[in-house]
């Protein structure tokens, strides 16, 4: 390569070489760091430290990042190009990846099929043999799309520019072809010639990403789309030549503005169409859905809680990798705290932070006004790696917009909390975040003998779709019982949400039994 | 002056009861509705205002002090309309167009009133029309706008456009705020300031009604 330059990645022990010139972004993005504001220098997620070479700030930087973070060698790799070698600390790591394992009922069909959620942050696919469910292979990756904004709104932000949405689209397309590619390669060319049907779900915005749809509805009130409905292709059409010719590619439908057919997945794998009582479906991700209801009647909101529980807009925050703090425990007056690797902490991530608040309370550490009793500032968890008071705020906004949109949902449908038998939780609750600690600062507002951890439930819904005689329909109907609503309008929101920024003050009961295993299909 | 400190303890406790009796009490007792809200409320606020800055206080805080604020200054407010006391200023307020964020802006209101402005609130999803036809209206001399999404910040810059194109811009002073914003973004549209939190929003209408 002319005129190439080497950048060094630590911690890990990795080099690349580049075209002298090129955008950090660039080099970066290919090794997995995400630019949560699509590479826009505002939220400083992609941050990397020069531990060797030159990069001189950019005027503006020290403003954005402080002078001592500058001095200390710290830029926004968003924004530089690599001109000489270097060596970069990053501050970010892998995400983790949420597969699904669980059993289910199903009727065997003829041929193999290939379930896909397809996240905002990660994807996974799965090839499953429909004779007899067995997966026959796996494979995830991150969302390359997140090289354009790792949150939904900046990415949808980036769709509105010009060639954006054709950039997304692009990307998004071929990304699943090569994860269908390797799939098939794993399973072997017998068993990718089976292959007859192909099954994708995800939020409304994924959906209108991969289907090449208009995206600005979707960015400004009343985030109402008209195209929600199923997206049909053909394998050869998109140019999957891996697959045979024919095999239907079908992602299927959203609810609406915000709520995709990854809740309609889950709402299908706990079974919570063929429910007779009430019940509750929360997915926790950085928009929170909730929905409330029974077989009949189901009715959904989004609620917008934020990155908190991902490590995000934390001042230590990080993602749940190595270095992070990922559990805290009383015990007698002090705590410890659980380090992911064994290595020296380096930061917290999501389950740490509601861990350490739920320490916090119960040591009396933290008032359940959110303050540190005794008036500080911060708290040092496990040196260097600090809570500070306003990470305590970030989490109260977060857990409050969950459980106020879980309670008004609940008291719009008459659901008292205490009769409730089964609460499903997919994506981060019980599989990265404790119940008792979630319990304990209040995110949770039901019994906790009703709580389900439920797992990556839209990868299970669009497994389980996969054995359907007809997909598509069996997801419309269930679609025409879901109705979405939308927290905003609701003039009692501001209230709710202001009550359930506060921790409860006494610990909640403590738990008898180990929640059980969600029930089977 | 330590007369009426129940006032301004009431209010930065958030006890709306005890901020309207003790109101009532001084009103009988003959004190200048004006030095109420000077001396005690005003303080109070601004109290308030230094510790929500702080992180001592938080939203839930803010929003029941600001309702006893509001509680004992609906007591006043007749009385110095009718004395023709002016406002420090008089500000529009609303969530751009294509928002419907605003709990934040409702903090902003609160501590603007709390900091002796008139506050004309036009509430969520605001067009610039509605802008426009407010600062004619009202004839204010600040217009706050708040966005939380990054879609709709372009609603501030659309806005600020129309106001220059309907000859207003000039009448007012503008400052802009929420979660997403921030001071360049606030230079780049060409708006007059940005404030960072409540707290912060009085003191910068303080000094943009000064200058
Ligand atoms: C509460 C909330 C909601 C509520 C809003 C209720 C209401 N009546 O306002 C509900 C649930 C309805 C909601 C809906 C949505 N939300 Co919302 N919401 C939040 C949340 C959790 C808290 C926002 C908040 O109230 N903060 C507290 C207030 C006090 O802070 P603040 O607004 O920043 O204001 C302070 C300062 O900024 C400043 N300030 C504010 N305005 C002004 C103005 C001036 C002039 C000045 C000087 C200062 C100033 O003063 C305030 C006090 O200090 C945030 C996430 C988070 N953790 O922050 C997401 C968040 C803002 N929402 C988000 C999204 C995407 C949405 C939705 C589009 C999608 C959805 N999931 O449903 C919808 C759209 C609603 C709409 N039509 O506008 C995103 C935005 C992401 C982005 N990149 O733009 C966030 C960040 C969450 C996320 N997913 O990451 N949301």
């Amino acid at each position: 390569m002319e005129n190439s330059v080497l950048i060094r990645l630590r911690p890990l022990d990795k080099t690349i070489p580049v075209p002298a010139g090129t955008p950090l972004a660039n080099a970066l993005f290919a090794e997995g760091v995400e630019f949560p504001c699509g590479g826009r220098g505002r939220c400083k997620g992609c941050r990397v430290r020069v531990l060797e070479g030159r990069l001189p700030a950019f005027p503006g930087e020290r403003r954005l990042l402080g002078d001592s973070r500058v001095n200390a060698g710290w830029r926004l790799s968003c924004r530089h190009r690599a001109e000489s070698d270097l060596t970069l600390e990053l501050a970010q790591w892998e995400a983790a990846v949420l597969g699904d394992n669980t059993d289910f009922i199903f009727s065997p069909r003829p041929g193999c099929g290939i379930a896909v959620d397809v996240g905002t942050t990660t994807l996974v696919a799965q090839l499953v043999d429909l004779e007899n469910g067995n997966v026959l292979a796996v494979r995830s990756g991150l969302n390359r799309q997140a090289r354009f904004g790792a949150d939904l709104m900046s990415r949808i932000e980036f769709s509105m520019t010009f060639e954006g949405r054709t950039t997304l689209t692009n990307l998004i397309r071929k990304q699943l072809a090569e994860l269908v590619r390797d799939l098939l390669a794993a399973a072997g060319p017998e068993k990718a010639e089976r292959v007859n049907r192909m099954i994708l779900v995800g939020n409304t915005a994924m959906h209108h990403l991969f289907g090449g749809l208009n995206t600005e509805p979707l960015s400004r009130y009343p985030f109402e789309t008209q195209a929600t409905g199923t997206l049909r292709f053909d394998a050869g059409r998109l140019g999957w030549n891996g697959l045979p010719a024919g095999c239907p590619v079908v992602f299927l439908p959203c609810i609406g503005g915000f709520v995709g057919s990854d809740i309609l997945a889950g709402l299908l794998a706990v079974g919570f169409d063929r429910r007779e009582k009430p019940g509750v479906f929360l997915d926790l991700g950085t928009n929170g859905e909730v929905v409330v209801g029974n077989r009949s009647r189901m009715v959904c909101a989004s609620t917008a809680a934020g990155p908190a529980f991902e490590g995000a807009r934390i001042t230590m925050g990080m993602r749940a990798s190595t270095g992070a703090i990922a559990e805290v425990v009383p015990c007698a007056k002090s705590w410890r705290c659980r380090v992911i690797g064994d290595v020296d902490p380096r930061g917290i991530c999501g389950s740490g932070l509601v861990d350490a608040v739920a320490a916090g309370l119960d040591l009396g550490m933290i008032l359940p006004n959110g303050r540190f009793a005794h008036g500080g500032k911060n708290w040092v968890l496990s040196s260097p790696v600090q809570l500070h008071q306003c990470d305590i705020r970030e989490l109260q906004l977060a857990k409050g917009a969950i459980a106020a949109g879980a309670k008004i949902l609940m008291r719009a449908n008459d659901i008292r909390p205490r009769n409730l038998t089964d609460v499903f939780m997919a994506g981060a609750f019980g599989n990265y975040l404790r119940l008792d600690s979630a319990l304990r600062i209040g995110l949770l507002p039901f019994p906790d003998k009703a709580l389900r951890p439920s797992g990556n439930t839209a990868l299970l819904g669009a497994k389980i779709s996969l054995f359907a005689e007809n997909p598509e329909s069996a997801c419309e109907s269930l679609r025409k019982r879901v109705v979405h609503v939308s927290l905003s309008q609701d003039p009692g929101f501001q209230d709710t949400f202001v009550e359930e920024m506060t921790f409860p003050g006494k610990p909640a009961t403590s738990r008898a039994s180990p929640p059980e295993k969600a029930e089977k299909l | 002056m330590s007369e009426w400190t129940k006032l301004y303890d009431a209010v930065l406790n958030g006890d709306a009861d005890t901020a309207r009796s003790v109101t009532d009490e001084a009103l009988a007792a003959g004190t200048d509705p004006q030095t109420l809200v000077n001396d005690y409320m005003i303080p109070a606020m601004d109290e308030v205002g230094r510790r929500f800055e702080a992180n001592d206080f938080f939203v839930p805080e803010l929003l029941i002090a600001a309702r006893a604020m509001k509680g004992a200054l609906g007591k006043i407010r007749p009385l110095l309309t009718a004395s023709g006391v002016k406002p420090k200023g008089r500000v529009v307020l609303g969530t751009v167009k294509g928002d419907l964020h605003d709990i934040g802006k409702n903090l902003v209101a609160a501590m603007l009133e709390g900091g002796g402005f008139e506050v004309i609130d036009l509430g969520v999803d605001v067009s610039a029309e509605k802008f426009i036809e407010a600062i004619r209206d009202e004839s204010a001399d600040i217009v706050a706008m708040s966005a939380l999404l990054t879609t709709t910040m372009p609603s501030m810059k659309n806005t600020i456009e129309a106001l220059n194109e309907a000859g207003v811009r000039g009448n007012v002073k503008i400052m802009i705020g929420g979660a997403p914003i921030t001071r360049e973004y606030a230079e780049e549209i060409g708006a007059d300031s940005y404030g960072d939190s409540a707290a912060t929003a009085v003191g910068i209408a303080r000094k943009l009604v000064a200058s």
